[in-house]
Parts: C-alpha cells; structure tokens; sequence
C-alpha cells in the first residue's frame, strides 16, 4: 500500500515537472533541435533555395567543400579574425577590469563608457564606423592621421586593412562585457590571499602571474570559450561593413554560409559548411574544456 | 488525497489536449472557408521602392482591379531594399507567406523563371493587348511561348547633371554637349576631371555610390558596350575581357585613380546632397531632385568609339505561382500593366507598351523633365537600349565575379589581367 503511494507520488511529481519543462522543451526541440537535425540533413542533399528542389547526394557536399578555394579561404579568414578578436579582447577586458576593480577615481566613468558599444545597435555602431573609416579625407579618422602626417589607407576597400579594422571594431564592440564578467571575478578574489603575498614581498609583476593571475584563471578560461565561440560565429559586423571583401578578405565562414545559403541559394552545400563549423567549434571548445585542469589550478 | 490531485493533473492535461485539438480543428475549419473569402482579399506586393508616391500609385491600381471584379483587396506592399531584394525574396517565396505579387530584376529574369516560382501570365494578360508590348520587352520575361512576368518599367539610365556646378566649372553641361554631338566619354571624362579641380568638388558618384559592388553591372555596361565590348553574350561568348572591355573599364579606373575625380569605394559623398557634379539616374529617381538646392538637367549617356549604347534597367511584375491567391494575383498583374496603368506609371517608370510609349502624352508625364530632355534621355534610348546581361546562374556569378571585380579598385591595378579573372569566372557558368 505504502510501496503504491509512493509510486504515485513519485508519478505525480514526474507530470507536474514535465508540465513545468514542457514549454521550454518545445521551444528548444522546434528552433534548437529540429533546425540542428536539418541542418545535417540538408548537407546530405542538393538542395537549393530559389528552385526549391532537393535531391540525396551523399557526401557530394563535403567532396565539393574540400575542393572548394573559397571554402579554405574563409577557413584561413575566420582563424585570422578569431587570432586577432580573442587575444585583443581577452587582454583589454582583463586589464580594465584590474584597473576598474580597484576603485581609482574615474572608474564609474570609464565603466559607462566601455559599456557603451556593447548596449548599442550593432547597425548603427557600423553605420557610424563605416563613415569615419572612409578613405582618402573624406573619414574623421584618416582626417586625424592626416594632421599628424600620415596618409590614412581606405580602411574597408583595402585587403589587410579592411581585416584589422573589422577586428578592432569587433573587439571595441563587445570589449564591456567581458570586462564586466571579469570585474566580478577581480572583485572576488580573496583579500587575505593577495595580502600575504604583498607582505611576502611580492611585486606588482609578480602579483599579477603568480597570485591573481591563477585566481582569475577558471573566469579567463570561461571568457576565452565563449569569445572564441562568437568570433568563429562573426556575422553582423561583416555584413555590415565590408559584405565580405575586398576580394573576399573578411569573407568568414559563417558568412561564406550565408553567401552560398542565401545568395547564390545552394542550401545543400551551405549546411555541409555549417556542419564543419560546428565540428571546429566543438572540438576547439572540447580541447579547451578538457586542458581547463591543466591550465588552471583553480578549477574543480 | 495525493492520488486525487494526480488525477486533477491528469484531468487537466488532458482538458489543454483536448482544447488545443478542438482550435486545431477550428483553425482548420477557418482555412477551408478561406477558400471562398467573403471579406476582404489580402494581398503583398513585394517592390524594392519604399517611395510613398510610387507605392500610392502602386495602391490605386490595385483598387481599381477590386472595383472592376467586384471584391475587396487590402494591399499590403512590402518594400526591400535593392541590394538584398533576391535574396530576402527568394527566402519569403520558398516559406508559407510569401507575396503574391513581386517586382523581378531583369538579371534574375531566368532564374526566377526556371524555379517555377512565377505563375504563368498567357491568360490574364489575354484581356489587356498583349501585342501592344512590344516583343523585345517581353522576351526576357517568356519561356516556350510562355510569359511568367510583364514588364512595367523599361527604363534607360541617363547622365543626371548638377547645373550649379558645371556653370561654376566653366564646363559646357552635357545638354550643351549632347546637342553638339560631342557628348562621349572623353567629354565626360573631362568635364569631370575639370569640375573637381576647379571646384573641389567631386565630377561624378556612380548609381547610388553602389557602382563597385551591388551595381557594378550598372556602372560599367554603358561604357564598355559603347566601346563595342560586353560582359557576356546570350550565344554564350564571354567578352569583359576583349580590348574594347579593357579600354572602357581602364577609362573609368582612370578617372577614379588618376583623375581623382570619380567619388571612390567607400565615399559617402552623394549627387543628390550636392557633393558631385553628375550621376547615372532612372526617370524614376528624378523625383529625389524636387526639393534639391540646385539647378539640375538630364542628358543622354555618352557615347563611345562605337556609337551610343544606352543601357536600360528592366523590370517586371509577376505573380507567385505557389501563392494562396495565384489565379488572382495573375490577373491583377495583367491589370496592372494594361495600357491605362501603364500610362499612368509612364512618368516615373517608362513603358515597354508601344501605344503608350510613341504617344505625346509620355513625352509630357514627368513634371520634372522637359519635353527634349524625356525625348533625348529616354524616349530615344529606349529604341537603342539594350538591357543588362542575365543567365539562370546570375546569382552564382554575381557573387562570385564580385570578388575578382574587387581588385579593381586598387591605383595599381592591372586592369586587362583583372578582367582576364573575371572572364574566368563567367566562362565557369556561361556555356
């Protein structure tokens, strides 16, 4: 009699829970998992677009992929973009999180301003970068170099300049989050920690590789896995300012997707580019993931 | 007490399952009825003008369709913008709402053709004189004796000039010019040139600035045709990289390059503000200049070694195939282009119907223009115009040519070996 109550109070607790999740999960199996299940179907296929057909075809699509030169091209273009985003990015936002930590004057200030891109509409935080990285005189930028004597390049229409300078709007873009994330962490680490070591001599260089450093590590490591994930997602900033050029330069691979998906409307082959995007993604976030103990003391 | 409130649990669960397949069989009971709608007809239209005057007259054609059968049509117009009209189209045409009627660019004419997207027209249109449209319009937008859209705008694109500062230049404008018989592009190239130096102020901004990348068939095809080259041929021969293809693109990267004269990739500097000297236009863009703080004239495009070779935008009207309101949509496409339209869309765009197109009135339907400058900049190119190339993989070429056509703009460009690329590229898809 008891054993039965128990089984139906067990029962019970089971459709109120499922009652409770069910919602979500629908959400998650319609616009999560369903579009993921598609996508590896899809890059089995011939699928395009515009004519709405769509025949199996195997591995055709991978085939094609690793013969395909702007395939590596925005391969070679993403890792360039995620080489210069993340370190730029994890660097910045930590430092200004030591400095914003310690409560010097002026900080509220810098705060505000650094937080600034980040709550800002990314159309026109472009919108406004686009026009003062105009070459020639015609940009505020090249106007301002031009008064110090440097001829300023036409920074979106050049190949390299039109990389570096969607690298550093990135970076300047979504700098305040992190340094928020790591304002919280500075802002935890153990006084008494940091105090002995002072009384034990240690300098600042030393008090930042030896004792915070270690302190802060499960944090960077953290940050390091979600902005190495955006960079390899880029998608706003190119389409925005430079639409992928000149000459293919900045043409990343998501938005390589997005081209052969949505412009020259090859479904197929597009979702054979996403699925190799999220295998780097998942192995570059895995190796990070499993070396985190190696590299940080502090994890548990 | 425990097992009464699973019960209640399961009770209600099972009341939501229950309502939630009574609304499902309601809604589906309301999707039948849509089949013979009493109220009014909902229809899109999908254009990439967003000009409130265009969409109006757009409007009351539409109106002027319901009265004459009788029913009600809300209109719904969906404007996007022209550098991402195919795209964001083709991805609305493929879901469950996409628009009944559409705009179609003549460089996706066959691509939009071959997908089966647009509804066949040979009937609706019957009631309309289909042979008024003259043949030649209406040859990109057939198939096997089977037309799929009708176009409403068979529009040159003409030499917009700013009068203000070509008086201030010193330059003869290129009426001045045209009426002599010395408008070419050397002449262009000069008053340019001439403008910018004398007023510091740049001789000429390409199609909305976009003529390095979104228009750069718009760009450059009125100057390399006039010099007796092409992009590519319908008989599939690939000509962008003949002499006279390299001669016409060296001129332009020589004003911009050399000259320093053209407003370069990347300047936000616009004709219509002021900031340049000339533009390439459409009859339908005059209306921008109405409230423009200075004096302004159309001319013809400049010829080249071989003569004139005005450039013509192309664009139809068609109705989704796939569409809730297919048979419907088909007809009104065909009231929408029938003569009365067409007269009153000839001002803004210009008709490819002959009746409309050789009468007086046309040369008199644009406010803005004078009766010479709508004969020379328009009405007479209109019978020598040709319009841009088209191929059922233009979408594939386009984006793909874009990335080779990018190392033009560089001072030291070569642009014969550039241009070798991209016939490269178009050799790929053009057979």
């Amino acid at each position: 009699m008891k054993q039965h109550s128990l089984k139906a109070n067990h029962r019970r607790d089971a459709i109120i829970g499922w009652a409770f999740i069910t919602p979500q999960m629908a959400g998650f199996v319609f616009f999560v998992l369903l579009p993921l299940v598609s996508v590896f179907l899809y890059s089995v296929q011939e699928k395009n677009l515009l004519f709405g057909t769509s025949v199996f075809n195997g591995l055709e699509n991978y085939r094609l992929l690793l013969a395909d030169p702007l395939f590596s091209n925005s391969l070679v273009n993403t890792l360039i973009f995620s080489a210069g985003v993340v370190p730029l990015n994890l660097v910045f936002s930590l430092l200004l999180a030591l400095y914003l930590g310690g409560g010097k004057m002026g900080t509220r200030f810098v705060r505000g301003i650094i937080f600034l891109p980040v709550v800002t509409s990314g159309v026109a935080w472009a919108i406004v970068w686009k026009y003062l990285l105009q070459g020639g005189d015609a940009g505020p930028i090249n106007w301002f170099l031009s008064l110090i004597g440097i001829e300023g390049p036409n920074w979106l229409f050049e190949k390299g300049w039109a990389m570096a300078s969607v690298i550093v709007n990135r970076v300047m873009k979504n700098l305040g989050m992190n340094v928020l994330i790591f304002m919280g962490a500075v802002l935890n680490m153990p006084g008494d920690v940091i105090e002995a070591a002072r009384i034990d001599g240690a300098k600042r260089f030393t008090l930042f590789f030896k004792i915070k450093l270690p302190l802060l590590m499960p944090t960077v490591m953290m940050v390091a896995i979600v902005t190495i994930i955006g960079s390899m997602r880029v998608f706003d900033t190119i389409k925005l300012m430079t639409d992928g050029g000149p000459e293919g330069s900045t043409m990343v691979m998501v938005y390589y997707i997005y081209h052969q998906a949505f412009r020259m409307f090859d479904t197929g082959f597009a979702s054979a580019l996403a699925v190799v995007l999220f295998l780097i993604v998942l192995v570059l976030t895995a190796l990070q993931w499993f070396s985190r103990k190696r590299i940080s003391f502090y994890e548990s | 007490m425990k097992t009464n409130q699973t019960k209640g649990v399961v009770r209600l669960l099972t009341f939501l399952l229950v309502l939630s397949l009574a609304m499902g069989m309601a809604f589906a009971a309301g999707a039948k009825e849509e089949a013979a709608p009493s109220g009014p007809v909902s229809m899109t239209i999908a254009t990439w003008t967003s000009n409130p005057d265009q969409i109006a007259l757009l409007d009351s054609f539409v109106q002027g369709f319901a009265a004459q059968k009788g029913i009600e049509i809300d209109a719904t117009f969906e404007s996007i913008p022209f550098a991402e009209y195919n795209t964001k189209l083709s991805l609305e045409l493929q879901g469950q709402n996409g628009p009944d009627l559409f705009w179609v660019l003549e460089t996706a004419a066959p691509a939009f053709i071959e997908s089966g997207l647009l509804a066949n027209l040979n009937d609706g249109m019957q009631a309309y004189d289909p042979q008024d449209i003259s043949s030649d319009a209406l040859e990109l937008w057939s198939k096997d004796g089977n037309v799929y859209a009708i176009p409403f705008s068979t529009s040159p694109f003409f030499i917009l000039y700013n009068e203000d500062l070509f008086a201030k230049a010193g330059v003869k404008t290129p009426e001045q010019y045209a009426a002599e018989g010395a408008w070419d592009w050397e002449a262009f190239k000069m008053a340019s040139k001439t403008i910018k130096e004398k007023t510091g102020v740049w001789g000429f901004q390409t199609v909305d600035g976009q003529g390095y990348d979104a228009r750069i068939l718009h760009n450059l095809a009125p100057i390399v045709r006039s010099y007796g080259g092409d992009f590519w041929t319908d008989d599939g021969q690939v000509l962008i990289n003949s002499d006279a293809s390299v001669a016409a693109v060296q001129l332009f990267h020589d004003m911009v390059y050399q000259d320093v004269s053209v407003v370069p990739p990347g300047n936000q500097s616009d004709f219509f503000a002021g900031n340049a000297a000339m533009t390439v236009g459409q009859i339908s863009r005059v209306s921008k200049l109405n409230d423009a703080a200075f004096a302004w004239g159309i001319a013809p495009m400049p010829s080249g070694p071989e003569g004139e070779s005005p450039v013509i935008g192309q664009a139809a009207i068609g109705a989704h195939s796939k569409g809730k309101q297919a048979a419907l949509a088909s007809e009104l496409v065909a009231y929408m282009t029938n003569k009365d339209s067409v007269a009153a869309m000839s001002g803004i765009w210009p008709p490819a119907r002959k009746s409309v197109l050789e009468s007086e009135a046309f040369l008199t339907s644009n406010k803005s223009v004078s009766k010479e400058q709508m004969q020379n900049a328009v009405a007479a190119s209109i019978k020598t115009g040709r319009v841009l190339p088209s191929h059922v993989k233009y979408p594939q070429i386009e984006v793909e040519s874009k990335m080779v056509f990018d190392k033009l703009w560089q001072k030291n460009a070569d642009v014969g070996a550039i241009l070798d690329d991209v016939a490269a590229v178009y050799a790929k898809y053009i057979k």
